[in-house]
């Protein structure tokens, strides 16, 4: 009987490949899938920035009103009087717009502004748990991104293994063709067990396409969610910064306007008054120039990534393309260019194997 | 060090110990029986609740106090007003509760969340002691007369440390109404202090009953029936600790001294507590002038003699007198020595003790 050598076994091998199977199709649904994520952390991030330009307009605000309340008091800044410089000052200050110095105190007034600049703070703080908790969530993107591409690389040696085995028996049966005479029985038979191993041969070197493909792909996925994560952990961390800082001077100006107390309106503790004005205006400083250097940092930072993700849209979409297009080609070039591969990778696992001390 | 002063009559209290003070402080609050002469009690017990480790779980390591009432300070009582305002914002976007407390062990982030949304929701649910309250309550109009009534209240965290309410029922004319001390609306049913009302409580409420009503009551066509100030404070405690116990850093002299100092001596492993509440009478129906309060005589009797004559004229002009007392909630074994110092300062006062 011809062919009695093969190992015809192949044919009936079952080839195990981890996870759902894949396709062109189901390979850009998971990416789609895993790009969704990323996109919802773009669009938090954009949130966070129009936020930032929100929040920075009001600190500004009351920084100025602080630092003009405080000038005044320190009697540089008025061509009127004392009196008159304070009572220009105070207008700037909640509620007193058009009403007479003398009638409000300045020591509630001066409590007002403590109160809005303590939840301006706190506002800011507040993000730096939201964008912690991001950086939790994409951190979880990443683990689940990393098991994909190591399930895509074990499928891709499985399959380069296979179309090994397959080419090497469709090599072997070719070989045996030689042996018998053309058109008879075994030759017939030998064609047939040929064209089970060549329609093997052409399932799975696409599967070893598309799990190389997969890999790689998902790999780009990797690189750009880390660039998210250190986005977000490095603005946390200044936004951190900033708050504690500001939270800490806010915690001594309380103090200070706190025992003035109701000698806060007696023009005799004014120097008392300037000095918690001057703690406080440090303070709101210093949350201001954390929103206007995240702001820099995000004009700077958020665009170039929005950019290279969208390059990365495009990317994708592009190597899907050539994959469904590769797809259509002449079945054995695509065999070829997979055996190709098969070959290579066994090489370079062999490498490895050989070497595992660089490892 | 559990206790720090870190700023201008501030120390910082940190846990445990400010808990084991908050508890103690509610307790006296409650003890205390407040009535409406005082700042409102449930408010009050919501902002110390609210202090407290149990409703932030630990995002806190301390209040700060004033080292002179024994007070929390304006940074304290501003704390939960901040976080109630920012956590009403917070929690939309928050993940539930059970979602966040099954994550607890996955980051520290999110046994932060699930700590702050506990906070936050207390928060929501809590009335917070204001640092500054005002308003303005219309008692009677008579349109006829061109006369109306009001009762102002104003609660403030005072710039003594102490947390305090002024209540003043006045009466005004039409005819001076100019002066828009008092605003009704156009019905006549809704009052609202003026500017210069408000502005004027504001900086009298930390003097005497007495003076608020004189500086009123001057004022053309205004009728103060009565002034009345409820104040809570000073506080003193001493609470042990590992290393060593944590006490108000910077309490001011008073008549209950001694006690204090023979209590601590006699028991200096324990918690003491001595917390007093204070009111100041200035009234029309008030029957007898006198001063119940061991911290503070009448004002006629410190006065100088310089300052008498004019004084007495000033007083002649406005049949009101003035009644002064004082409440202590105190540990039991203070209880008699604060009496006793009660009595040596010719006044009878309520002491409860707090079990």
């Amino acid at each position: 009987m011809a062919g009695e050598k093969l190992n015809l076994d192949i044919l009936q091998k079952d080839v195990a490949y981890s996870g759902e199977g894949i396709s062109v199709k189901s390979l850009e649904e998971n990416i789609h899938e895993e790009r969704s994520v990323q996109n919802v952390k773009v669009e938090e991030l954009k949130v966070l920035r129009e936020r930032n330009v929100e929040i920075q307009q009001s600190l500004a605000e009351e920084v100025g009103k602080l630092r003009k309340f405080s000038d005044y008091l320190d009697g540089t800044a008025t061509k009127g009087g004392f009196w008159a410089g304070v009572k220009e000052a105070l207008s700037h200050l909640p509620g007193l717009k058009n009403i007479a110095i003398s009638q409000r105190s300045i020591e509630e007034l001066l409590k007002q502004q403590y109160q809005i600049s303590a939840r301006r703070v706190k506002d800011a703080a507040e993000y730096v748990d939201t964008l912690k908790q991001s950086e939790q969530d994409l951190y979880r993107e990443i683990d689940r991104i990393n098991e994909k591409i190591v399930e895509s690389a074990t499928n891709e040696a499985t399959a380069a293994d296979h179309v090994l085995e397959l080419k090497q028996l469709i090599d072997q049966i070719d070989a045996e063709i030689q042996t018998v005479e053309a058109g008879s029985v075994d030759a017939r038979d030998l064609e047939a067990k040929q064209d089970k191993a060549r329609a093997q041969l052409a399932m799975h070197s696409a599967n070893l396409q598309l799990y190389s493909a997969a890999e790689d792909r998902y790999a780009s996925l990797k690189n750009n969610t880390r660039k998210l994560v250190e986005t977000i952990r490095n603005l946390g961390q200044d936004i951190g910064q900033y708050t504690t800082a500001a939270s800490i001077k806010l915690d001594m100006a309380s103090a200070q306007i706190q025992a003035i107390g109701t000698a806060a309106d007696a023009s005799v503790v004014m120097l008392e008054l300037k000095k918690s004005l001057d703690v406080m205006t440090e303070s709101m400083n210093q949350t201001t120039q954390f929103v206007s250097e995240t702001q820099v940092f995000f004009r700077k930072n958020l665009d170039n990534l929005l950019q290279e993700l969208d390059t990365f849209d495009e990317n994708t979409t592009k190597v899907l393309d050539e994959n469904l297009e590769f797809s259509k080609q002449i079945e054995d070039a695509r065999i070829e260019k997979a055996v190709q591969k098969a070959i290579e990778n066994r090489a370079k696992r062999g490498d490895a194997a050989e070497s595992p001390a660089e490892g | 060090m559990s206790a720090n002063l870190v700023a201008l009559h501030t120390q910082h209290l940190l846990e445990p110990v400010s808990s084991t003070y908050l508890g103690l402080l509610s307790r006296c609050v409650r003890v205390a029986r407040l009535n409406k002469t005082f700042p409102e009690r449930r408010q009050l017990e919501g902002t110390l609740r609210a202090l407290h480790a149990d409703a932030h779980h630990g995002l806190y390591d301390g209040i700060y106090l004033d080292s002179r009432s024994g007070l929390p300070n304006m940074a304290s009582f501003t704390r939960p007003l901040a976080d109630k305002g920012v956590g009403e914002d917070a929690l939309v976007g928050y993940e539930d509760q059970a979602s966040l407390d099954a994550k607890r062990d996955q980051a520290e982030v999110f046994a932060r969340l699930a700590s702050k949304r506990r906070y936050y929701e207390l928060l929501q649910k809590s009335a917070l002691a204001p640092v500054d309250e005002h308003r303005v309550l219309l008692r009677r109009h008579e349109p006829a007369s061109s006369r109306a009534s009001f009762r102002v209240e104003l609660t403030k965290l005072d710039g003594s440390g102490a947390y305090l309410r002024v209540v003043i029922e006045l009466t005004q004319t039409a005819s001076v109404w100019s002066h828009k001390l008092v605003d009704l609306d156009t019905h006549g049913e809704v009052a609202s202090g003026t500017e210069a009302l408000r502005g004027m409580v504001y900086r009298f409420a930390s003097y005497d009953a007495e003076t608020l009503f004189i500086r009123l009551h001057e004022l053309e066509g205004v009728h103060v029936e009565r002034v009345q100030r409820g104040i809570l404070g000073p506080v003193r405690f001493a609470i042990p600790f590992e290393a060593g116990v944590a006490t108000v850093l910077e309490s001011k002299a008073d008549a209950t001294d001694e006690a204090w100092s023979a209590a601590r001596a006699a028991h200096a492993q324990d918690t003491l507590m001595l917390a007093s509440f204070a009111t100041d009478v200035a009234a029309l129906d008030v029957r007898e002038e006198k001063s119940n309060d061991p911290f503070h005589p009448l004002l006629s009797e410190g006065i100088r003699d310089v300052e008498r004559a004019r004084y007495v004229t000033l007083r002649e002009r406005h049949p009101f007198r003035v009644y002064k007392d004082r409440k202590f909630v105190v540990s039991p074994s203070l209880v008699d020595g604060v009496k006793r110092a009660c009595a040596s300062a010719g006044c009878k006062n309520l002491v409860y003790s707090l079990r």
